[in-house]
C-alpha cells in the first residue's frame, strides 16, 4: 500500500512547503469533511447500507460539543465524549428501529432521511437552547497540554491543519483496525449476502447496529471540530445537503475503500474553492460528478485504481 | 437422540406444504429426505434450519425447542444447514468465504474476548483458525481454487464451497439441501468422498435429494414424503420398494410433467 | 372552527394532491420502467416556472401558458432519461444518486436563472365562493377540480385502454409484453413523458395559487416519496390517495399543534408505515 503511505506523508509534511493560509483553509475543510466521509463509507461502503443520517449527528454533537463545554466549563476535548455518545444512543435507537424490522436498502435511505429531517426540525425549533435559525456563534478554541507550554489554544491554520489531520488520522486507523478484524468480515458478508451470513452464524442485527453506531459515533467528532473551526453553527449542519455532499465525495472517491472519501473529499472540497465558482455553480458541479461517478464510473477513482492495478498483476 | 422433528406443520396462505411430519435423526447417523418436487423436502429443511417459521409443530435439537429462533444463534447451537442454490459472498475469494465462516469458530474460541482481535492481541487464535480455513479447503478439494473469486466457480465448485463453509461452522448436524443438483458424475463422486470423510469425522448429515441412486448409497436411514406427508420410513432398501413410494415418483411425475 | 378546519382540509387536499402527482409519477415510473425518479419534483418546478416565465414576463393568458409549461418539464423529463435514468434499471440506490445529483443541478440552474428570491404570479381568478358560512377561494376549486379530472383520467387511461394495459403486462413481465408486440422502448419514454408532464401541470397548477422558489422541487419529492410509500409503492391509485392523506395530514395536524413541526408529521406517519405496513395502506403485502 505504498500509494497509502505516500498520500499520508505529503499530507503530514505539506505545511513546510505550503504556507498560503487559504491553501491550509481548504486542507481543514477536507480532513473534518473527510472523517464525516470515511466513516459513512463504513455504514455505507462496508456494511452496505446507504445512511442519511449523517448530518443529524454532525449537528447534533457541534451544538452539544459547544454547549457543553461553554455551559459546564468543559474543556473542548471533554466535551466531545458526551456528544460521541449522544451521537451512538441516537444511532441505537433509530437503527435498532431500521433494523429490527429489516428495511432493505432503499427503505433504509429514506428512514433514516426521516430520522435526521426530524432532529433537524427538533433542533430548529429549540430556540431557547440552539438559538433556532439564528444559530451560535463559538468564540472558545479548543486546547491541548504541548509539553513546555502548558495548555495551548488551538490558533491559527498550521495548528487547525494537524489538529484536524491527527484526528483524521485517528478516525482511518480506528476504522482499518475494525474492518480488518472479525468484525469487517462480517461487514463485508453482510454487505454481499445477508442470508448467507445469518446461517453461518453471524448475527446480522448486531453487526448492522454496530457500524451504524460506530460510523456515527466517529462522524460526531467532525462535528465538534466543524463548529469551533468555523466558530458558527446553525441548524444547516443537519441538513440534507450534507449527505448528498459526503455521498458525493465517497462515490467519487471509491466506496469500500478507507482512502477512497479522502480523495473524493480533497477533490470535492479543493476544486471548487482552488477555481473560485459561485455556490450554485459548485453545487450543479456536485450533481455532475455524482451522476458521472454512478454511471461511468461505479467504483470511484480509488476503486478504478485498485481495480486497474490488480488486472496488471500487481 | 440428536433432532426431533415433532408434527410440523407450514401453510401458506391455503397451500399445505408440510403436513404434521415427524422423525428422529439420531447422532452419528445420515438421514436421507426423498420425494417429488414439491412434496415439502426444502419447506421442511428451512424450518429446521429456523429460516422459516412453522404454523405448528416442534424442532428440538437435544432435547431444546428451536423452530422460534434465529439462524444464526440456531448455526451456533450446532445445526448448519447448505442451500440449494449455492450461496456464496460473490465478491470475496474462496478463502475469504471461508474466512467469513470462521465466525462462530472466533466466537467459541474468544467469547467476548474477541475484542482482543481489533488490537491484534489474539494472533495464536488467528492463525489456527486461517489454518483450519485450509484444512477444510483441502477437505474439499478446494485448496486449489483457494485464490479464485468465488463468483468465477463452477456450478459443482460453488457448491462445495457452500459445504466448505458451512463445514467451517463446526457443526454437529449439517444440513445438505439437494446437494448432488446439477453436479456431473464425477462431482458427485467428490461430494460422496467429502460427506463420508465428514460423517467419519463425528457429524451428522440429514440431506434431501431426489437423486435416489445417490441417497441410495450414502443414507443408513430415508423417509419419503409426499405433497408435505410422511409416506414411509425405513432403510433405503425397504423405502425405495415400499409402494406407495413408487406410486409418489411414478404418478406424481406425471401430474407435476 | 369551522371555517379553519375546511379551510385546512381544502388546502390540504390540494397540497396533498399535488404530492399525489408526484407520487405517482414515483410510482408509476418505477412500476413500468423499474426506474426511480425522485427528481420528479424538479420538473414540476420546471413546470412552474415556465408558466411565470410565459404569463408574467411574456404576458401569455394563465390557461394558454399552462401547455408549453408541461411541453417544456415533459421535453426536460424526455432528455434526462435519455442521457441518465434509463441506466438505472431495476437499481434503486443508483435511480436515488441519480435523481440527487439532478435535483442539485436543476435548482442550482433555477437558482441561476431566477435567484433564491421567491416569484409569485399575479392573481389568475381571485375571489371567493361563499358556501353558507364558509369562503372558498375560486382558484383552489378551480385547481382541485383539474386535479381530480387528471386523476380520473389518469386512472381510466390506465383501466381501461390498450396502452395502459400494456403497461401492466410489461411490468409484469417485459420479455412476455415484448413478445405480444409491447413497444417497450416506447413504452418507457412514454412513461417517462407522461410523469414528468404531470409533474409539470402540477407545477404550473401550484403556481396559480403560491409562491415560487427553486428549492421547491426538493421538498415536492420528499412529500412525494412519503406519499409513495403511504400509499404502498405498488399502488397506483394508492399513492395518489396517499398524497392527499398526507396533505390534510399536514394542514389539520398544524392547526392543532406547532406549525413548525408540520414536517414532522408526515414523517412520522411515514416512519410508522414503513415499519408495521410497509406495502403502504393500499399497497398488497
Amino acid at each position: 500500500m505504498t500509494g497509502q503511505a505516500l498520500l499520508w506523508g505529503v499530507l503530514y509534511a505539506l505545511p513546510i512547503f505550503v504556507r498560503g493560509d487559504f491553501l491550509l483553509t481548504i486542507f481543514i475543510f477536507t480532513f473534518i469533511y473527510a472523517i464525516l466521509a470515511v466513516t459513512f463509507d463504513l455504514i455505507f461502503g462496508f456494511t452496505g447500507q446507504l445512511s442519511m443520517f449523517h448530518p443529524a449527528v454532525f449537528g447534533v454533537s457541534a451544538y452539544m460539543t459547544y454547549l457543553l463545554a461553554t455551559n459546564c466549563k468543559l474543556p473542548f476535548w471533554i466535551a466531545t465524549l458526551p456528544s460521541a455518545a449522544a451521537a451512538v444512543v441516537l444511532a441505537l435507537i433509530v437503527g435498532s428501529i431500521c433494523f429490527k424490522f429489516r428495511l432493505k436498502t432503499f427503505y433504509f435511505a429514506v428512514v433514516t432521511l426521516a430520522f435526521s429531517e426530524m432532529i433537524r426540525l427538533f433542533v430548529m425549533n429549540w430556540n431557547s437552547v440552539t438559538n433556532g435559525t439564528l444559530g451560535l456563534v463559538v468564540a472558545a478554541k479548543p486546547t491541548i497540554y504541548w509539553p513546555g507550554s502548558g495548555i495551548v489554544p488551538i490558533k491559527g491554520p498550521i495548528a487547525w491543519y494537524y489538529l484536524t489531520l491527527v484526528c483524521l488520522s485517528l478516525t482511518v486507523l480506528v476504522c482499518a483496525r475494525c474492518l480488518r478484524s472479525w468484525m469487517g468480515r462480517c461487514f463485508g458478508a453482510i454487505r454481499l449476502n445477508e442470508d448467507l451470513a445469518r446461517t453461518l452464524g453471524i448475527n446480522v442485527f448486531r453487526y448492522k447496529l454496530l457500524s451504524f453506531a460506530v460510523g456515527n459515533a466517529l462522524a460526531s467528532f467532525a462535528g465538534g471540530l466543524y463548529g469551533y473551526y468555523t466558530g458558527y453553527i446553525d441548524p444547516g449542519y443537519l441538513g440534507i445537503n450534507q449527505s448528498m455532499e459526503v455521498l458525493a465525495m465517497v462515490l467519487l472517491g471509491g466506496q469500500g475503500t478507507l482512502i477512497g472519501p479522502i480523495v473524493g473529499s480533497l477533490v470535492l472540497t479543493g476544486l471548487p474553492h482552488a477555481i473560485d465558482l459561485r455556490a450554485e455553480i459548485r453545487a450543479i458541479l456536485y450533481g455532475a460528478i455524482l451522476i458521472f461517478t454512478i454511471l461511468v464510473m461505479p467504483r470511484g477513482i480509488v476503486g478504478t485504481l485498485n481495480a486497474w492495478r490488480a488486472k496488471r498483476g500487481a | 437422540m440428536a433432532l426431533e422433528v415433532r408434527g410440523l406443520t407450514k401453510r401458506f396462505a391455503g397451500l399445505v406444504a408440510v403436513a404434521d411430519v415427524s422423525f428422529l435423526v439420531q447422532p452419528g447417523e445420515i438421514v436421507g429426505i426423498i420425494g417429488p418436487n414439491g412434496s415439502g423436502k426444502t419447506t421442511l429443511l428451512s424450518m429446521m434450519a429456523g429460516l422459516l417459521s412453522p404454523t405448528s409443530g416442534k424442532v428440538l435439537w437435544k432435547g431444546r425447542e428451536i423452530q422460534e429462533l434465529r439462524p444464526d444463534i440456531i448455526a451456533g447451537l450446532g445445526v448448519v444447514k447448505t442451500f440449494q442454490n449455492p450461496q456464496v459472498f460473490a465478491e470475496l475469494s474462496v478463502f475469504d468465504n471461508v474466512r467469513v465462516a470462521s465466525h462462530l469458530a472466533l466466537k467459541r474460541a474468544l467469547g467476548f474476548r474477541r475484542g482482543l482481535e481489533i488490537v491484534g492481541a489474539a494472533r495464536g487464535v488467528e492463525e489456527r483458525l486461517a489454518a483450519r480455513v485450509g484444512e477444510v479447503l483441502a477437505l474439499c478439494n478446494l485448496g486449489e481454487a483457494a485464490d479464485q473469486l468465488a463468483g468465477n466457480l463452477s456450478y459443482g465448485e460453488e457448491k462445495m464451497l457452500g459445504i466448505a463453509m458451512a463445514l467451517m461452522c463446526e457443526p454437529e448436524l449439517l444440513l445438505l439441501d439437494e446437494p448432488a443438483s446439477g453436479l456431473g458424475r464425477d462431482e458427485i463422486r467428490n461430494l460422496e468422498a467429502v460427506l463420508d470423510k465428514v460423517h467419519r469425522a463425528g457429524t451428522t448429515l440429514c440431506l434431501v435429494d431426489h437423486k435416489i441412486g445417490f441417497l441410495r448409497g450414502l443414507a443408513h436411514r430415508v423417509i419419503a414424503l409426499n405433497y408435505g406427508q410422511k409416506i414411509a420410513e425405513g432403510s433405503p432398501e425397504q423405502v425405495l420398494n415400499e409402494p406407495a413410494v413408487i406410486e409418489a415418483y411414478l404418478g406424481a411425475g406425471h401430474a407435476r410433467a | 372552527m369551522t371555517q379553519l378546519v375546511l379551510g385546512q382540509v381544502l388546502n390540504g387536499s390540494i397540497i396533498g394532491a399535488m404530492y399525489g402527482i408526484i407520487a405517482l409519477g414515483i410510482t408509476l415510473t418505477f412500476g413500468i420502467t423499474g426506474i426511480v425518479n425522485f427528481a420528479l419534483g424538479e420538473f414540476m418546478m420546471i413546470g412552474a416556472y415556465a408558466t411565470y416565465a410565459l404569463a408574467e414576463r411574456g404576458g401569455l393568458p394563465y390557461p394558454v401558458a399552462v401547455i408549453p409549461a408541461c411541453l417544456i418539464a415533459a421535453a426536460a423529463g424526455y432528455l434526462s432519461n435519455k442521457a441518465f435514468f434509463r441506466f438505472t434499471r431495476n437499481n434503486l440506490v443508483n435511480g436515488l444518486l441519480v435523481s440527487i445529483g439532478l435535483i442539485s443541478i436543476f435548482e442550482s440552474a433555477s437558482m441561476l436563472l431566477w435567484t433564491a428570491t421567491p416569484v409569485e404570479m399575479h392573481f389568475v381568478l381571485p375571489g371567493a365562493l361563499r358556501v353558507g358560512d364558509i369562503g372558498l377561494p375560486k382558484m383552489k376549486l378551480v385547481v382541485f377540480a383539474v386535479i381530480v379530472i387528471v386523476i380520473v383520467v389518469t386512472y381510466l387511461g390506465l383501466a381501461r385502454t390498450w396502452l395502459g394495459r400494456a403497461a401492466f403486462a410489461y411490468a409484469q413481465n417485459p420479455e412476455a409484453a415484448m413478445l405480444m408486440g409491447v413497444h417497450t422502448p416506447r413504452l418507457e419514454t412514454a412513461v417517462m413523458l407522461y410523469s414528468t408532464g404531470l409533474a409539470g401541470l402540477g407545477g404550473a397548477l401550484y403556481a396559480s395559487l403560491y409562491s415560487l422558489e427553486p428549492a421547491m422541487g426538493g421538498v415536492y419529492v420528499l412529500k412525494g416519496m412519503e406519499a409513495a410509500i403511504l400509499g404502498g409503492i405498488g399502488s397506483l391509485m394508492g399513492s395518489l390517495w396517499g398524497g392527499v392523506i398526507l396533505g390534510v395530514i399536514e394542514g389539520v395536524g398544524s392547526i392543532f399543534l406547532p406549525t413548525a413541526f408540520r414536517d414532522a408529521y408526515g414523517l412520522a406517519v411515514l416512519v410508522a408505515i414503513l415499519l408495521f405496513r410497509p406495502s403502504g395502506l393500499f399497497g398488497d403485502e
